[in-house]
């Protein structure tokens, strides 16, 4: 009965059709048509474009003299290096820590995991109330001890001397458990007997680690950091909420294409095409990188 | 069992897509305008039973926000109809809410929004309805009101909308900081030099001068700034260049509002500080002053517990401009949306409740010391006034010239490069003159 019904292939276009017209409809129609738009003169979202903007690519030659576009780039890019060195570096760290431990591991799990499950602008309220300039949680413990004066009410504007570092902190701290979980999920498939017969050979941990661990989780991590990159150029509610309108210039490709939605349609559509092409471009590089590992290591 | 069950649940899957493609077609389907034609009889009086949504700006500190709410009740009670309320606080935020609510279909039935150039784009696309096709079923629609004065739509000079109480802007100061500072309170005879001296010295005595955040809500001290080099006659009109009078006008406002910046007269935090943040500077009194509109008497006299230690006064003023010329108007009013007017179930509960919203009684109630258009004029009940109420009242009664914030003249989009882009004017690293080019480019596109 059961190899009967694996072999009907006649039910099959009943789960998948559904499926395909879904993924049509959401998400390949809106994306070509995306791509046409940032070619078209749109006055108003949500109405068609009429004509063809003048020159056609006159959108991708603004965003090449746009200062703000360049600074979203820049910043991007500084975003990417922070999360794979904060969300995914971390979470190894936290992953490799966690599976060495008998007692207590489901706890870290939950911890670690727990800023998942807390939406974005939740997040971001809470943060900016941390970072708040006047009875701001970091400026009252830095007054607290010492750090800055409190007879003259000394404080520090974190949102505009250290703007980037105060963007990035919740944003890195809000993924590492996801990363953290993808990774442990990786420990748990290395075999022990490797480990065992590493330990029989007198191997120290940093020496299993660095030959059989890492090795045997390149896989994972190449997962994590394709999904780093790609999140990181489209990164939005949790900036957006903490620094509207990308004050203290920390604009990022997603919050400045969102700025633009409602002014400037079809502008927003060309930086959005340039955030896909930089996601896939970027991902490409990532795999590309990590395939040349593999080889270097079996040669 | 377990084909049956694959197909059974293929077709579950099939079907609750057309189900979705089903229910949504039967809650956009819009009925014809033949149900309103039918509805010929029909009085404002509906029913009941009837639930509408409703948006307007009476939220958060705004003086209205609690007559707002009462009025929403008194109507419920007398009706049977409910309203479903998404007030917010006005700020650039909610005006990108409301656009988007409009672009996705999601309008409210009844929206209270800026009748200038904010709405052109509903009204351009046909989204709200006009009081003269609401006239033709409910005659009596705003009838106690002043056509003239209702705020007709700059795109096409057809009165979509029927305001409530006008506004003005003034500037608000905390006594008790002034005193500690040992400055007097500035009164319509403070010329701008003498108010910068004032500034000063409330800065060298530890205080912060001027509550305001220039990231989120420059709006004020914009419309100030640049009225200071123009006149009640010629501020409500938008330059055709950055080069002629008016064009340098703004530049010169913009300029004056960077030199505020470099003496160190706003909030330290002012290029990332949100609007609450400023205010609570002045209201915990460690701020002096504070421009804003009518609509904030309320929201000081709810978060201070003294409010004998607040007035109001005039914005000093320089050139050609004298203090007593303000900045006011009627910028705001109920529109009824193409959404809300052609559901036959709602018609009437929406016309209902733009005609209670705006009736004498309310209006009075609202008005507080603001200007109406209504025929009969507003009659605020001054007795339950405040010190700050009856020095706004003063205040409104004062003004020897009136101009609408030629802000309303610019929609969202236009006005980034200035209100969403201040800090890089202040900074210096983007020229005033270059902003206000930059805005003329975008308004005139």
């Amino acid at each position: 009965m059961t190899a009967r019904i694996y072999k009907n292939k006649k039910a099959v276009p009943f789960f998948l059709i559904p499926a395909f017209l879904f993924m049509f409809v959401y998400l390949y129609y809106p994306f070509v048509q995306n791509i046409i738009n940032s070619f078209m003169h749109i006055k108003y979202i949500g109405t068609s474009g009429g004509e063809l903007n003048t020159p056609v690519l006159k959108n991708y030659i603004t965003m090449i003299q746009d200062p703000k576009m360049l600074i979203a780039l820049k910043n991007t890019g500084i975003m990417i290096i922070a999360t794979i060195i904060g969300q995914v570096g971390l979470a190894l760290l936290f992953a490799l820590l966690v599976s060495n431990i008998k007692k207590g591991s489901g706890f870290f799990r939950t911890v670690f995991f727990f800023p998942i499950v807390i939406s974005a602008t939740a997040l971001g309220l809470l943060f900016n109330l941390i970072f708040l300039y006047d009875k701001g949680m970091i400026n009252q413990i830095l007054q607290f001890v010492g750090y800055l004066d409190i007879s003259t009410n000394e404080l520090i504007d974190w949102k505009a001397e250290h703007a980037m570092f105060t963007m990035m902190t919740p944003v890195i701290w809000q993924y590492v458990g996801f990363y953290f979980v993808i990774l442990l999920t990786g420990l748990a498939g290395i075999p022990q007997e490797l480990y065992e017969a590493a330990f029989i050979d007198g191997g120290t941990k940093w020496q299993t680690v660095k030959y059989i661990t890492l090795p045997l989780l390149k896989n994972s991590i190449a997962t994590c950091v394709v999904l780093a990159v790609t999140g990181a150029l489209k990164v939005f509610d949790l900036p957006w909420t903490m620094f509207v309108n990308g004050m203290s210039d920390t604009w990022l490709t997603g919050t400045y294409m969102y700025s633009k939605v409602y002014s400037d349609a079809d502008y927003a559509s060309a930086i959005a095409v340039v955030i896909v092409v930089l996601g896939v471009v970027l991902s490409v590089v990532v795999n590309r990188i990590f395939r040349q590992d593999a080889d270097y290591d079996a040669s | 069992m377990k084909k049956a069950t694959a197909l059974l649940l293929s077709g579950m899957m099939a079907l609750s897509m057309v189900g979705c493609g089903a229910s949504d077609t039967a809650t956009t389907e819009e009925p014809t305008t033949d149900t309103a034609a039918e509805a010929e009889d029909t009085t404002s009086a509906p029913e009941g039973g009837v639930t509408i949504q409703v948006t307007t700006t009476y939220a958060g500190e705004d003086t209205n926000a609690q007559n707002y709410k009462d009025a929403v009740a008194a109507w419920e009670a007398e009706t049977g109809n409910k309203v479903e309320d998404s007030s917010a606080t006005s700020d650039e935020t909610f005006k990108s809410r409301i656009v988007t609510d409009f672009e996705a279909g999601s309008e409210p039935d009844v929206l209270f929004y800026f009748n200038g150039v904010d709405s052109n784009q509903f009204v351009e696309q046909g989204k709200v309805v006009s009081v003269d096709e609401i006239r033709e079923t409910y005659p009596d629609y705003a009838s106690n009101m002043k056509d003239d004065l209702l705020g007709a739509s700059p795109a096409d000079g057809v009165n979509y909308s029927v305001p409530v109480n006008g506004y003005w802007e003034g500037m608000f100061v905390n006594k008790e900081v002034c005193e500690a500072a040992g400055v007097e309170v500035p009164t319509a005879d403070t010329t701008w030099e003498e108010f910068m001296d004032i500034c000063a010295t409330i800065k060298d005595a530890g205080y912060t001068p001027i509550a305001c955040s220039l990231q989120e809500v420059p709006h004020y001290w914009f419309e100030y700034a640049i009225y200071n080099h123009q006149d009640a006659k010629t501020h409500n009109t938008l330059p055709t260049s950055a080069d002629d009078e008016i064009g340098q006008a703004w530049a010169a406002g913009l300029n004056d509002i960077k030199g505020l910046y470099e003496d160190g007269f706003l909030p330290e935090n002012t290029l990332t500080a949100t609007d609450a943040e400023t205010f609570q500077l002045f209201t915990e009194d460690k701020a002096a002053f504070l421009i804003d509109g009518s609509w904030k008497v309320g929201g000081i006299e709810s978060a201070v517990d003294d409010i004998e230690n607040f007035t109001v006064t005039h914005v000093p003023g320089m050139g050609n401009r004298k203090s007593t010329d303000e900045i006011g108007g009627l910028s705001m009013g109920y529109f009824i949306t193409r959404k809300g007017y052609d559901d036959a179930d709602k018609q009437a509960a929406c016309v209902s409740f733009v005609e209670y919203m705006t009736s004498d009684e309310v209006v009075s109630k609202f008005a507080g010391t603001s200007v109406t258009a209504l025929k009969n004029g507003a009659k605020p009940d001054t007795s339950s006034f405040t010190a700050l109420g009856n020095a706004a009242l003063e205040y409104a009664g004062s003004f020897t010239g009136i101009s609408p914030a030629v802000q309303d003249n610019l929609n969202e989009a236009a006005r980034a490069p200035i209100f969403g882009d201040m800090a890089s004017i202040v900074k210096g690293s983007v020229d005033a003159a270059d902003a206000v080019a930059e805005v003329l480019s975008i308004a005139n596109e």
